[in-house]
């Protein structure tokens, strides 16, 4: 499974929305159902994932989906 | 002991909420109950202690209004009290420091949190002199962090180990986030 197809997966559960819907570019304020809440499900995923927390420079920088799989792909 | 002069409280709405500046009456259970919520003290790095009501009323009439302010949230249809901001300002450097706690949880992430803090901007920004506004949440509070992101404030630096946790005394980063009164204006103005 490549990064972003991860990535994809990762975010739509997160926003409850069918990865059919995420849209390539998804990102911050372009979402509806990226609020607060839904980023720290995000986040924690994403930890959950990797098996270790995230730093905080590395949380700080995900606002979008090609956030996500860049991260996905450094620590992968 | 000289007290200091009271400033002028605030007085806000919102669409949703209406914002004042607390006083001692406004102590109450609801409020007790919340310092003693892990889920709402944790993210703040506050010990999870229930505060009485004594030292809840001691804690507000600290706040003058003038370089201190605590103001309450409370919803239009119900007044129901659902959590407060803290600013504090710096009158030499025009600056201030807000904090804020929705206490409340069924509010969260219904978009509270930057709906009352544009108001309260607009307000010390345009009515009470300040020319910076700034916040340090703690990087692990992520929907603080997500917050300040999505209102536009610039991040303007990461502080490593800037303090000791008090759930396992491991040391916590926090962000510190800016935003310029310029930098607001310009912002409405694009919105608009």
């Amino acid at each position: 499974m490549s990064a972003m197809s991860t990535a994809k997966t990762l975010l739509a559960e997160a926003l409850a929305l069918p990865e059919g819907d995420l849209p390539a570019n998804a990102r911050i304020g372009a979402i509806e159902q990226w609020d607060s809440l839904a980023h720290t499900r995000i986040l924690l995923a994403l930890e959950e994932r990797l098996g270790a927390p995230l730093d905080a420079e590395e949380a700080i920088a995900i606002e979008s989906l090609e956030d996500i799989a860049a991260l996905l792909v450094r620590r992968g | 002991m000289m007290q200091r002069p009271q400033g002028r409280p605030v007085n806000l709405t919102t669409e949703r909420f209406l914002v004042r500046s607390l006083v001692p009456a406004d102590a109450c259970d609801r409020w007790c109950d919340w310092s003693a919520d892990p889920d709402i003290m944790d993210p703040l790095n506050v010990p999870v202690r229930r505060a009485s009501k004594d030292e809840l009323m001691r804690y507000i009439a600290r706040f003058d209004n003038d370089i201190g302010y605590l103001m309450g949230v409370f919803t239009k249809a119900m007044s129901l009290y659902i959590g407060f901001y803290m600013i504090e300002v710096n009158k030499m450097h025009a600056t201030a420091n807000v904090n804020l706690v929705i206490g409340d949880k069924t509010y969260w992430g219904k978009g509270v949190v930057n709906e009352v803090r544009a108001a309260l901007l607009d307000e010390f920004f345009e009515r009470r002199g300040v020319e910076k506004a700034y916040g340090t949440p703690l990087a692990r509070n992520f929907p603080a962090v997500f917050n300040y992101k999505a209102q536009g404030w610039r991040l303007e630096g990461v502080l490593r180990g800037q303090c000791k946790s008090v759930v396992d005394g491991s040391r916590l980063d926090q962000y510190h986030f800016g935003m310029l009164r310029d930098e607001w204006r310009a912002r409405k103005e694009k919105a608009a």
